[in-house]
C-alpha cells in the first residue's frame, strides 16, 4: 500500500463541467425536438452541418494549440497531433462545441431562397456562420473557458448580415399555415401593429405558430428548459431574473405611455407580446446564462442581466435594427468583462453597487418614459 | 452546478455514537522537540534519566513565546527518533519508555474549590502558561495569550461545533466529560468576571443538547447555556460562530476580544480545567481514526505522544490495501497530508483520516462562479487564481488573498476540479513579498 501526499482539501464536490453542459443540452432537447417535428429536413440539415463544422474546428484547434514543438518531440506532425489530442481533447470540448452548434441551429432561419426561386435549408449561412462563430467568437480567444462573446450569436449575426436578404422565416406545413400576405416577416419585424393583429394570438405565439427562426419561437419548450436548468442549478437564476424583471419594467412603462396616447393598446397585452416575440426568452434562458461569457460574482451578474435587458429593450423600441437580443447579448458580454475588473469586482453587495443597480434601472425607465411619451416607439411609426 | 456549497457529505454517523476506546498505555511515548510555532528547543534531562508523568522536561523556543514540554507518562528517556509531525514535517521526537506505573510528578497537586475561587486572572494565566495549554482545536495558539487581554469580556463562546466532516473527537469529549467542560467554563468565567457563556454545537447533535440541558438544570443561574447552530461548513470558524451565536459581525482582521467576546475550543476548556484543578498539562486527548480507507473507524482516548502505527491494527487496518491512500492529520478540508503513516499524535491532532486517493483531472475553468458563491470571506478565488497565473502582483494585492482562511471550499466546489486553494496559498505568499 502506498501513501500519497496531496494538498488540502482532500474532498471534492460531486459535480462537473460535463454535468453542467449535459444539463444545457438536455434543456435544449425539447426545443430541438419541436423544431425537428415542425421542419424535419431543414432542422436536421442545419444541425448536422453546424455540429460537424463547430466540432471539427474545436478538434483541430485543441490539437494545434497543445502540440509539442518538433525540437522537443522528434516525431511526425501527425503523431504529435495525435498525442496532443489524446492528452487534451476531453468530453468538455465536445459538449461545449455541441451546445454552441445546437443554439446556433435554433436561431438560424427556417430556410433560404435561392436567386432561382428554389427554397432550400439555410446551407451557406450555416457553413459561414458556424465557422466564423466558433473561430472568431471562441477559438481566437483561447478556446473553452476563455471566450468573451457567445460563439452562436457571433455566427448568427455574421451569417445574417451576409445572407439576410435571402432568409425565409416561414414555410407552410402541417403545424400551422398563414395567409400569404403575412408569411414574409416575423411578428416583431412586422412592426408595432402586431399586438392587435388577429393572425397571431397570444396562444399562437406561446406555441410557436408564428414565423421566426427554427427554434426560438417555441416558448413552451424554452420554459420547460428554463425550469430544468434552474432545478439542476446549471444556470444562474440571478441573470434570468434580473434580465426578465428589467425588461418587464421597461416594457410596462412603454406600454403605459402608449396606452395613454392610444387607448386601443392594452398595457399587459403589449407586455405579453413583447415577451413572447423574437428571441427574447431563448436568449435569456440559453445565451445570457452561459457561464463563460457572464461575469463571475453575484452583483455583477445582476448588473449584467440589467444591462442586457436595457440594451434589448432600447434596440427593440427605439433603434432601427433587427436582432435586438443578439446585439444586447454581445454588448452585455463586453460590459461583463469590464464588470469583472479587479478594482471593483467583489462578491459583496456594497452600497456603491446597489446605487449603480438602482440608478441603471431608474435612468432606463426615465429614458423609456420620455422617449415613448414625447417620441413614440419606432416600430409603431 | 452553479451553487453555494453549504454542507459537505458527512460520514459522522459511522463513529459519532461509538464510545471512545481507551488506549492509554503505549510502550513508548514520543514528544515533539519543535513545531510550526517554535523552531528551537532546550532539554532539562539527560538520556537514561527517569521522568515522572507531567514532569517538565524541557521547552520549545519560538520567536514570540516559549512552550514548556511535559512528559505524558512516567518512564525512562532513551533518546531521539525521527517521525512525522502533525505539520507534515519529519521532526526529532523525544522517546520515553513507559514503565506503566504512571507516577505523578509532585508538581501536580489538587486545588480545593476554596483555593480556586480565590484565584485571580493573572494567577490563572500563570498556571495556564506553565502547563503549556494551547488551542486544541488544531490552531495550537497559546491559550495564555488569549487570557492576557485587558478588554472587558461579556460572553464566552465554547466551540464544540467541529464543522469539518468525519471528525467526532470533540463530540465524544462533550458526551463523556460534561462536568469537566462545565467546570472549565466556570473557571474561565471567574477569570474574566463575565456572566454569560454559550456552548455552541451543531443543531443535529441532539444527544449533546439533551445531556447539557439536563446538567445545566442543576446549575441554575450559572449563565451557561447551550446554543445549537447550523450544520454547515465552516460554521466552526470563529467569525461565523460569533455571528450566529451572538449576532456580532466582526470586521476582517478584528480580534473577538475587542467586541467583548472570547472563544475557546471545548478540548481547550477541558485542558484549562485540568490545569487549574489539578495543575496538570494536557496528557490525554480524544482522537478519531476514520475515513473510507479504514476498516473499522473508531474514537480513541490516547496519551499524547502515542504512535498512530499502534492504533491502526485496533481499527482493523487499511481497507483495500492495494489502492493508493491519502493520510490526513486533522479534517479532510484543512488537514495536512503526510507522506507516511509513521505519525505521532501531538496535542493538536484531532483526527486521523485515511481516504482512498481520487484522481482529479483538471479541466479549464468555465467561470461558473461556484467558488465565488461558496467563499465564506467573500473573496473571488477564480480571479485570484488568474492573477497568480499571470503573476500580476498589483492585482493579487487588490484581491485581498490574505483574508483567506484556507477553508478549502473553493477547491471543494470547483466544477472543473482545479485546486483553487493551492493558487490562493501562492497568492498569499506573493502578496506578502
Amino acid at each position: 500500500m502506498t501513501i500519497i501526499k496531496e494538498s488540502a482539501p482532500h474532498l471534492r464536490r460531486k459535480s462537473s463541467v460535463a454535468r453542467m453542459m449535459g444539463d444545457v443540452l438536455i434543456a435544449l432537447a425539447p426545443t430541438l425536438i419541436f423544431a425537428f417535428v415542425v421542419y424535419p429536413i431543414n432542422t436536421l440539415a442545419t444541425l448536422l452541418l453546424s455540429l460537424f463544422i463547430m466540432n471539427l474546428c474545436e478538434f483541430i484547434f485543441v490539437g494545434i494549440k497543445n502540440i509539442k514543438p518538433k525540437y522537443e518531440v522528434k516525431e511526425s506532425f501527425i503523431n504529435r497531433f495525435k498525442t496532443a489530442i489524446k492528452e487534451k481533447y476531453t468530453i468538455n470540448n465536445l459538449l461545449s462545441a455541441s451546445i454552441s452548434a445546437v443554439i446556433f441551429t435554433l436561431i438560424m432561419p427556417v430556410g433560404m431562397k435561392l436567386p432561382s426561386g428554389n427554397i432550400i435549408p439555410p446551407i451557406y449561412p450555416t457553413i459561414v456562420g458556424a465557422f466564423i462563430g466558433i473561430t472568431f467568437g471562441k477559438l481566437v480567444f483561447g478556446g473553452l473557458g476563455s471566450n468573451i462573446f457567445n460563439p452562436a450569436v457571433v455566427g448568427m449575426l455574421v451569417s445574417k448580415y451576409c445572407f439576410g436578404s435571402s432568409y425565409i422565416n416561414y414555410l407552410p406545413n402541417q403545424y400551422y399555415s398563414l395567409p400569404d400576405a403575412l408569411s414574409g416577416a416575423t411578428p416583431l419585424y412586422e412592426g408595432g401593429a402586431i399586438y392587435n393583429n388577429p393572425n397571431f394570438s397570444l396562444l399562437d405565439m406561446f406555441l410557436g405558430k408564428i414565423p421566426g427562426t427554427l427554434g426560438e419561437v417555441y416558448k413552451i419548450t424554452i420554459i420547460v428548459g428554463l425550469i430544468y436548468l434552474l432545478i439542476r442549478r446549471s444556470a444562474d437564476f440571478r441573470i434570468v431574473l434580473s434580465y426578465l424583471a428589467t425588461f418587464i419594467a421597461i416594457t410596462l412603462v412603454a406600454g403605459l405611455c402608449i396606452h395613454g396616447k392610444n387607448s386601443n393598446v392594452h398595457t399587459f397585452e403589449f407586455l405579453a407580446y413583447n415577451l413572447l416575440s423574437g428571441g427574447l426568452l431563448f436568449g435569456a434562458v440559453f445565451m445570457f446564462t452561459d457561464p463563460v461569457t457572464s461575469p463571475i460574482n453575484s452583483p455583477s451578474r445582476v448588473m449584467y442581466g440589467i444591462i442586457g435587458a436595457i440594451a434589448t429593450a432600447f434596440i427593440r423600441y427605439f433603434a432601427a435594427l433587427p436582432e435586438g437580443v443578439g446585439y444586447s447579448i454581445l454588448l452585455a458580454n463586453m460590459i461583463g468583462v469590464a464588470l469583472d475588473h479587479y478594482e471593483w469586482s467583489s462578491q459583496r453587495y456594497t452600497i456603491k453597487k446597489i446605487i449603480v443597480i438602482i440608478s441603471l434601472i431608474v435612468i432606463s425607465l426615465l429614458i423609456t418614459f420620455l422617449a415613448t411619451y414625447y417620441g413614440g416607439i419606432y416600430k409603431n411609426g | 452546478m452553479i451553487a453555494k456549497t453549504k454542507g459537505i457529505k458527512d460520514t459522522k454517523k459511522l463513529v459519532g455514537s461509538l464510545p471512545a476506546v481507551r488506549y492509554i498505555d503505549p510502550k513508548y511515548i514520543f514528544l515533539a522537540t519543535t513545531n510550526t510555532r517554535c523552531s528551537k528547543f532546550e532539554l532539562y534531562i539527560k538520556e537514561g534519566d527517569h521522568v515522572n508523568s507531567c514532569q517538565l522536561i524541557g521547552k520549545r523556543i519560538g520567536p514570540f513565546f516559549e512552550q514548556p514540554i511535559h512528559s505524558t507518562c512516567s518512564g525512562t528517556f532513551i533518546g531521539f527518533e525521527k517521525h512525522y509531525h502533525r505539520s507534515g514535517k519529519l521532526t526529532d521526537f523525544i522517546k520515553i519508555e513507559n514503565d506503566f506505573k504512571d507516577t505523578l510528578d509532585p508538581s501536580c497537586k489538587e486545588r480545593t474549590p476554596e483555593e480556586i475561587s480565590k484565584l485571580t486572572k493573572e494567577e490563572m494565566t500563570e498556571i495556564i502558561k506553565n502547563t503549556a495549554n494551547v488551542g486544541l482545536g488544531g490552531s495550537s495558539f497559546p491559550t495564555y495569550i488569549k487570557f492576557q487581554t485587558n478588554e472587558p469580556i461579556h460572553t464566552i463562546l465554547i466551540n464544540g461545533i467541529e464543522c469539518e466532516p468525519y471528525i467526532t473527537a470533540d463530540h465524544r469529549l462533550m458526551l463523556e466529560f460534561p462536568y469537566r467542560v462545565i467546570n472549565g467554563i466556570k473557571y474561565v468565567m471567574q477569570a474574566f468576571n463575565c456572566k454569560h457563556a454559550k456552548i455552541c454545537i451543531k443543531k443535529k447533535y441532539k444527544d449533546i443538547k439533551e445531556t447539557y440541558e439536563a446538567i445545566l438544570k442543576e446549575e441554575e443561574g450559572s449563565g451557561i447555556e447551550i446554543c445549537p447552530l447550523g450544520n454547515y461548513y465552516p460554521q466552526g470558524w470563529e467569525v461565523e460562530m460569533i455571528k450566529n451565536a451572538t449576532g456580532i459581525k466582526l470586521n476582517p482582521g478584528e480580534l473577538p476580544s475587542k467586541r467583548g467576546i472570547i472563544n475557546f475550543n471545548v478540548s481547550t476548556i477541558v485542558g484549562i480545567y485540568k490545569a487549574i484543578r489539578y495543575n496538570m498539562p494536557v496528557i490525554k486527548r480524544f482522537i478519531t481514526i476514520t475515513g473510507d480507507g479504514i476498516n473499522h473507524p473508531k474514537n480513541f482516548r490516547v496519551r499524547v505522544g502515542t504512535s498512530v502505527k499502534e492504533l491502526l491494527p485496533i481499527c482493523g487496518g487499511y481497507k483495500n490495501p492495494d489502492k493508493e491512500k491519502v493520510f490526513i492529520l486533522g479534517g479532510p478540508m484543512m488537514g495536512a497530508s503526510v507522506p507516511n503513516d509513521d505519525v505521532i499524535i501531538t496535542k493538536t491532532v484531532t483526527s486521523i483520516i485515511v481516504l482512498d486517493k481520487e484522481e482529479h483531472r483538471e479541466e479549464p475553468c468555465v467561470r461558473c462562479g461556484s467558488c465565488v458563491l461558496s467563499c465564506p470571506v467573500h473573496l473571488e478565488p477564480v480571479q485570484i487564481m488568474n492573477a497568480v497565473k499571470t503573476l500580476d502582483k498589483e492585482r493579487i494585492k487588490k484581491l485581498n488573498p490574505t483574508r483567506c482562511i484556507e477553508c478549502g471550499l473553493c477547491a471543494y466546489s470547483c466544477t472543473s476540479k482545479i485546486n483553487v486553494t493551492d493558487y490562493i496559498r501562492k497568492a498569499k505568499l506573493i502578496a506578502k513579498l
